[in-house]
């Protein structure tokens, strides 16, 4: 335990190297915002409510689920893995002392730590410079209960990234995989519009698939609704890690021997 | 302009021969913003369950606008993008002195070199999604509105094209264009999802002029659906010609302070 936790420490210190970024990362949180706020700007001209939602309800979602997607930062590692198998050099991961799906949580876990602290730092300015009256739940129930959907959420997206890294040993290119992935991520995990705006019986079918997890619902449940779903959320959602796990074991054990590294 | 062609021709010739070899990747960039593109339908068809207008566009209004930045993007995946997108890099690994002593324009054969064919499903897809905005708003399209609409189609892949070369050719100036061109991807990723006509204030200063990707899908629908105007007209054709002034001066400015690392 202790050597990953070095490894997340490690990362940590090695973002402040990266100075620049941190502030590109926290002015990107805007984009979602202005998004947010220009369309439904629009939309609420007008009207108090729109879907059971409020405008400062509604850039509330919004400001919490930006966070959200700004600090699930796991997309690299698949691009990590990818490319290093691809030049040769995923030996590096290989002969390291540690289970390689352990030290990219780690590695996670490391720069999560340290982007979120800018990040929620970014996220009171856009609620200050929007002047948005910002809904927070008052519930410590729904609180831990979302923060431990969060994690367990982050957890689940660098296994699936571990994933398809993985899936380079047996294909050839995953760009366009990862590139489509992505699209889809973005509106699966709600951080485009709230999916309660999706027909019912839609949402009954993402409720079965761990990304309604991801995003959506702990910004639903920090902004006071949906609380009858934490519960059942916080099942789905474990037992698709602990699936994810057994897969990805299963698959780095089958194609790990497909790989040529440099030097091997 | 006959030698041009020829060249142009040749380009596209070997960029098939090249894509030819790696047949998985030619349909790529298609199955990537096809799916983009298909989302955001999906968005504003969730949207329009709750409103009945955005900015004072309905539902068929906003799939045609959909449909344009689709059209735009897929014209500008198949025709120029991934040559322009490569500037940086020549000119950071010196590989730019190759285009230098060639005895054709520079930009031109950048600009043509890696033409990408797997794109135009994309651009038949987007015709797709307009045909059903047309039908779906019940829009009445006349001869001249559609030829007023391919004009602006036109123009705007024009202006994209410039805004491409404009955010590029910085890096004759500056050692990392990377947060430039993270900026264009945030005002394209913006302005695909919001049409023009919602923007207000500082906002439309931004994406009309500064950024201008917030016209470039919303006046060619104006002009489909009728309500486009001569003020629109004039103001689209000055930001084009202002664009491309701008383009010219960066371009031929950088090609002069250019430093081949590599001697």
């Amino acid at each position: 335990m202790r050597k990953y936790r070095e490894i997340a420490v490690t990362y940590l210190k090695a973002q402040l190297v990266w100075r620049a970024d941190v502030i590109f990362n926290m002015i990107f949180t805007i984009g979602k915002i202005i998004f947010a706020r220009i369309l439904w700007g629009a939309i609420f001209e007008g009207k108090e409510m729109v879907a059971g939602f409020t405008y400062h309800g509604m850039m509330s979602y919004y400001i919490i689920s930006s966070f959200l997607s700004q600090i699930e930062m796991s997309g690299g590692i698949s691009r990590e893995i990818s490319d290093r198998i691809r030049n040769g050099t995923f030996s590096r991961y290989m002969v390291i002392p540690v289970k390689i799906d352990r030290y990219f949580l780690a590695m996670e876990a490391g720069v999560v730590a340290f982007y979120m602290v800018f990040d929620l730092f970014a996220a009171g300015i856009w609620i200050f410079l929007f002047r948005i009256q910002f809904v927070f739940t008052g519930e410590l129930l729904m609180i831990v209960g979302a923060f431990m959907m969060i994690l367990l959420g982050l957890v689940f997206m660098v296994q699936l990234n571990y994933y398809l890294g993985l899936l380079t040993l047996k294909f050839q290119e995953i760009g366009t995989f990862l590139m489509i992935k992505d699209n889809l991520a973005a509106f699966v995990t709600g951080s485009m519009i709230p999916l309660v705006l999706l027909p019912a019986e839609i949402v009954a079918v993402m409720r079965v698939f761990p990304f309604y997890y991801v995003t959506y619902l702990p910004a639903m449940l920090l902004t006071g609704r949906c609380r009858e779903e934490m519960a059942a959320g916080l099942l789905v959602l474990s037992g698709w890690c602990i699936l994810m796990e057994l897969i990805n074991r299963r698959t780095y054990e089958a194609y790990r021997l497909k790989f040529d590294g440099v030097g091997i | 302009m006959r030698k041009n062609k020829n060249i142009i021709k040749e380009l596209v010739k070997l960029r098939f021969q090249n894509l030819m070899m790696f047949r998985l990747g030619f349909f790529g960039p298609f199955f990537v913003d096809g799916s983009l593109f298909l989302i955001q339908l999906m968005v504003f068809e969730a949207v329009y369950s709750s409103v009945d207008s955005i900015g004072g566009w309905e539902r068929g209004e906003m799939i045609i606008f959909i449909g344009t930045f689709s059209l735009i993007n897929g014209l500008n995946m198949v025709l120029y993008f991934f040559g322009v997108n490569g500037i940086p890099d020549k000119i950071k690994s010196g590989e730019m002195d190759l285009y230098l002593t060639k005895p054709v324009s520079p930009l031109l054969r950048l600009t043509f070199e890696n033409v990408n064919p797997g794109s135009i499903p994309l651009v038949l897809l987007s015709f797709g999604i307009i045909g059903y905005g047309i039908l779906e708003g019940g829009i009445t399209v006349t001869f001249w509105s559609m030829l007023k609409y391919f004009w602006w189609i036109l123009l705007m892949t024009i202006l994209w094209y410039e805004m491409e070369v404009i955010i590029r050719s910085m890096s004759f100036f500056v050692v990392s264009t990377t947060s430039i061109v993270s900026m264009e991807s945030a005002g394209i990723d913006l302005c695909m999802k919001i049409p023009g006509v919602a923007f207000r204030g500082v906002y439309k200063i931004i994406f009309y002029c500064i950024l201008p990707y917030g016209i470039m899908a919303t006046f060619p629908t104006s002009a489909l659906i009728g309500e486009d105007s001569l003020q629109m007209m004039l103001f689209g054709m000055g930001i084009v010609t202002i664009f491309g002034i701008l383009t010219a001066v960066l371009w031929n400015r950088g090609i002069r302070r250019y430093h081949s690392p590599s001697s």
